[in-house]
This record gives C-alpha cells, sequence and structure tokens, in this order.
C-alpha cells in the first residue's frame, strides 16, 4: 500500500538518504533499523512530507504523495509519530487528542476514537485533565501514539517510541503496537530495540548511512552477521 | 484601572502573532491608529455611530491582515528577527504617511453625546465610554479563549504556536494558519484603535507611547499567551495608578518603561510563561 522508489532527500546541500526504495502491505508490521544518523527519521519525514523530496517517488495506494501538502497526506490516511513525541506541552492530554482528529475525514469520529484510544491505553484516560509536560516518558508516548490514532490512520507510522522507556514500559509499547496492528492498522516502525522490533514485525529494511542496505523477515534479518555484529551485540 | 481593558484590547493581537508567526508586530500601532481613523471617518462622513463601527473594522483588517501576511510577512518568516522587525516598521511607515496624506496632520476626535455620558456607581462619577472599553476588553478574552480552547480552528492555531512541525502532523495547514492568526491579529489591532478613538483624540502619529505600553503587556504576560495579556494589562495599569500618586502624572508613561526592565530582568518568561515552567516541574 506503500511504495518508495529510489527516494533521495537532502537538507541543503547535505544529502542524506539515496535511493531508497521500500514497500510496505496492507496489514504489516514493516521495522526500519539503523544507527544513529543513519536516516530513518529523515525517511518517516518525507513520507509524511515534512522535509522536501530530491528525488524518487512516493506511492500510497498507486497515488503519488511525494509532492502533496503535509495535510493531505494524513488526510489520505498515513500518521507519523514523531521521534521525541513532540505533543503541546500547555495542552492537556484530550486537547492533544483531540487535535489529532484534525482531518475531516476523522473529526465526525472523534468521540469514538477518543473512546478507542482510552481502552488502549487507560492510564492516559486517567491523565486526560492533565497537562501534557508533566506526563511521564512512558504515558507521553502513549499519548503520542494515540494522537497518531485520532486520525484514523490507515498506516501508522512510529518513530523510535521505545526511546528513554524503562525496560517493562518498552515491553508494554510494543505489546500495544502488536494490538492496533491486530486490529487493522499498517504499522512502519522504526526502532534501535532490534531484537524486540523484529520479534513483532512482518519484515524489517535496514538502512545506514541513507541507503537500504539490507531486508527480510525477521528470522532472515536475526541470522544475518551484519545484523547480529551491529545491532545485536554478537 | 479601567484603563486595563484598554490595554488588554490593544495588546491581544500582538500576543497573537507572536505566539504562532514569531514575530513582533511592529506596525500594530500604526494598525491601532487606523482602526480610529477609520472609526472617525466612517462617524463624519457617514454617521455610522463609533461603537458600530468595529463591524467594518474587524472583517476589513482581517482581509488585509490576511494578505499582509501571504504578500510581505510570509517571506521573512524563517529569517533574523531583524528582518521582520524592519519589515513590519516600514509597514508601520507607510500607514502613518498613508494616514497624514489622507486626514492630514490635525488632531482628531470623536464627539458623541455617548462619549461625554457617565453613570454614578456606588457613588463615583464613571465615564461611559470607559466602562465600555473595559467591558469590550473582557468580552474579546473570554471569545478568544472559547474559540482557541473550543473550535478545530483555535486549536489549531494553539498547536501550530506551541509545536509548527507536531500541528503540520495532525494535518494542520500551518502556513493557512499563519495568515489567519495575522488576520486576527491585525483585526484585534483595528478593534483596539477603534476602542482608543472613543476615549482619546488622534493623530497619525498617534499609538506610539500606546504601543511600548503594549510590549510591556505582552513581556509581562507570557509574549503567547491571551490570559498573560489581560494579567500584564491588569497589573500595568494597576502599577500606573498606584505610580501616579507618588510621582508627577508626566512620568507616568515611564512607569510602563520601567516595569517591561524590570520584567525583562527577573521574570524573561513574564507570568503565564514561569506559571507554566512550575507547574511542568
Ligand atoms: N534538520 C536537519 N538539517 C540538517 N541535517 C539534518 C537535519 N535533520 C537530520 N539531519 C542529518 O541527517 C542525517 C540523518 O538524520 P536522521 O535524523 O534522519 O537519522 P536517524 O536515523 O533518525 O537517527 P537517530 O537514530 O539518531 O534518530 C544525520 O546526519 C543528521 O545529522
Ligand atoms: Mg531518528
Amino acid at each position: 500500500m506503500l511504495e518508495l522508489h529510489e527516494l533521495a532527500v537532502a537538507y541543503g546541500d547535505v544529502r542524506v538518504l539515496w535511493d531508497v526504495s521500500l514497500r510496505v502491505e496492507r496489514g504489516e508490521i514493516v521495522t526500519l533499523v539503523g544507527a544513529n544518523g543513519a536516516g530513518k527519521t529523515t525517511l518517516l519525514r518525507a513520507i509524511s512530507r515534512t522535509v522536501p523530496v530530491l528525488a524518487g517517488r512516493i506511492e500510497l495506494e498507486g497515488e503519488r504523495i511525494d509532492r502533496a501538502p503535509s495535510a493531505r497526506v494524513v488526510e489520505r490516511g498515513v500518521a507519523h509519530v514523531p521521534e521525541g513525541r513532540r505533543l503541546w506541552p500547555d495542552m492537556n492530554v484530550e486537547d492533544n487528542l483531540r487535535l489529532g482528529s484534525y482531518p475531516r475525514r476523522a473529526r465526525v469520529d472523534v468521540e469514538a476514537s477518543l473512546e478507542h484510544v482510552f481502552t488502549l491505553f487507560p492510564r492516559v484516560k486517567e491523565r486526560r485533565r492533565q497537562v501534557c509536560g508533566t506526563l511521564s516518558g512512558g504515558e507521553q508516548q502513549m499519548v503520542a501514539i494515540g494522537r497518531g490514532l485520532m486520525s484514523k490512520p490507515t498506516i501508522l507510522m512510529l518513530d523510535e517510541p521505545s526511546l528513554g522507556l524503562a525496560p517493562i514500559v518498552v515491553s508494554e509499547m510494543f505489546a500495544a503496537v502488536q494490538r492496533i496492528n491486530a486490529e487493522g492498522t499498517t504499522v512502519l516502525l522504526v526502532e534501535q530495540n532490534v531484537r524486540q522490533a523484529l520479534e513483532i514485525a512482518t519484515r524489517g529494511y535496514v538502512i545506514e548511512t541513507g541507503r537500504v542496505v539490507g531486508s527480510g523477515t525477521p528470522d532472515e534479518l536475526l541470522a544475518s552477521d551484519q545484523i547480529k555484529k551491529a545491532y545485536l551485540g554478537l | 484601572m479601567l484603563v486595563a481593558g484598554l490595554y488588554a484590547a490593544m495588546s491581544y493581537g500582538l500576543a497573537l502573532i507572536y505566539g504562532v508567526l514569531k514575530i513582533i508586530n511592529l506596525a500594530n500601532a500604526g494598525f491601532l491608529m487606523l482602526g480610529a481613523y477609520v472609526t472617525w471617518w466612517l462617524f463624519t462622513a457617514f454617521h455610522v455611530h463609533p461603537l458600530l463601527a468595529p463591524l467594518a473594522i474587524v472583517p476589513l483588517f482581517f482581509l488585509f491582515g490576511s494578505a499582509l501576511e501571504r504578500t510581505l510577512v510570509r517571506r521573512v518568516l524563517g529569517a533574523e528577527p531583524i528582518i521582520s522587525l524592519l519589515l513590519l516598521f516600514g509597514v508601520w511607515l507607510v500607514l502613518q504617511n498613508l494616514a497624514y496624506v489622507i486626514w492630514t496632520g490635525d488632531t482628531r476626535s470623536i464627539d458623541t453625546p455617548f462619549i461625554d455620558a457617565t453613570v454614578s456607581v456606588a457613588g463615583m462619577q464613571l465615564a461611559v465610554p470607559r466602562l465600555y472599553v473595559f467591558a469590550m476588553g473582557v468580552l474579546v478574552l473570554v471569545g478568544l479563549q472559547l474559540f482557541l480552547t473550543r473550535t478545530y480552528l483555535g486549536r489549531a492555531i494553539r498547536a501550530t504556536a506551541q509545536d509548527r512541525d507536531a500541528a503540520r502532523l495532525v494535518g494542520v495547514d500551518v502556513e493557512r494558519v499563519n495568515g489567519i492568526a495575522f488576520g486576527i491579529g491585525i483585526a484585534l489591532a483595528g478593534f483596539g484603535g477603534s476602542l482608543l478613538s472613543l476615549l482619546f483624540s488622534f493623530t497619525p502619529d498617534f499609538g506610539r507611547t500606546l504601543s511600548l505600553k503594549s510590549f510591556c503587556i505582552v513581556v509581562l504576560g507570557g509574549l503567547d499567551s491571551i490570559v498573560g495579556v489581560a494579567f500584564g494589562a491588569l497589573s500595568l495599569s494597576l502599577a500606573e495608578a498606584f505610580g501616579v500618586r507618588y510621582m508627577p502624572a508626566s512620568l507616568q508613561n515611564l512607569i510602563s518603561f520601567v516595569v517591561l526592565v524590570v520584567v525583562l530582568i527577573v521574570l524573561p518568561k513574564g507570568i503565564v510563561g514561569t506559571l507554566r515552567a512550575l507547574r511542568r516541574g
């Protein structure tokens, strides 16, 4: 449903992505792994159209979106939960969530979406009147994912949702991602927590300095020497 | 203290524009002045009651503000602050000179029975226009707060002010929000100017000292908070009322400047910003 063809992205004169091609099929959890600065965040930002595309194509269900404005991409069903959560710190949890339903398509169902998020993350419901700046890291991440879900996405892109969380919270997070996927949302997951990401993924891609250097099923990737050495410390 | 409503009304626009676009609208004084002149002109040329003038001023100034954003301000948004300051300073000068050309430099004022009316409240004689302006200051505060917290567009404006990229990610067209926020900011300045014309006489140079007070108020309040502006306006008017008891009235305008400097040193984030920081821990 989402396809990238030889995508290239640069910040000013600095080229960050080179000829990146990848595919995400409906219903999958595809994980994107790679070292710091490899270009994973940039890749997601290119898809959500918050950074300009230099060359190549991005297709969503056959329609090119690489020149579309970001609002249009959200409207088409792509939600991007950014690195570092990026909540609005001076708004309360519920306002943050409600704004997730900004696309017209999602507005009519805002109450149902809110209930859905609360069922998924009961802790978020308890904190609904609290200002986001006062939440713990794990709670903030739940709100960030919840905000993404509020736009009723067909594909949810998560950028390092486990970053900076305690191990037990990390496991909760991965379980939640799995549940969201089981409910019918396709997931593109950027992670440094390679082992856990591959445990829930259907396929994975490895990015190094802006290029795709490997891809395959979790078993294939876990068996490859490249992954073992670089990410699993084996 | 009734003057707090006026101070607030002329500062909301400044805070809104700063909050969303992160630029200081140096042309604010120009739009205050223009709002006053348009009110006067509608009154003298067409016998439009000055209280009705905002019905025309608010939509017109909104359109003009959004157009100004789309054509000029947008081009300087990413640039160094000095660039937008100079641009908007230029806009102010243009407005001022236009006013000289159209309305000459003569001092103007509006005369209706309403302007001179008084009521006695608890034994005090209060000027009706002052009461009215205060009420409007409160009304705009309530209206803006409702708009910013209850509507999708209003929430999108707050979201853009707090984190522009995050706003983009939920599908907010932040370029459009810029235009709307600037338009509202200018409309508020026009409305403020229209209110000012009920209390003061004016020339094209009008708004210079008041503008300094506006800056003091938004810095006091925290630059981007509408409630903060109301706080700031109240504090400044109290400080002034208090100050004139102990110093010559001619020094009254100095108070805002002193307050501005003190606040910048002691509470650089303003009252609301400091409270927020405390609340976040
Ligand atoms: N706004 C920017 N302007 C210029 N260069 C940038 C910008 N953002 C990222 N870069 C550079 O682009 C490269 C890729 O960054 P990116 O954030 O996409 O990597 P990443 O794989 O997400 O890394 P991490 O694991 O640290 O999040 C890095 O070299 C980074 O320094
Ligand atoms: Mg990253």
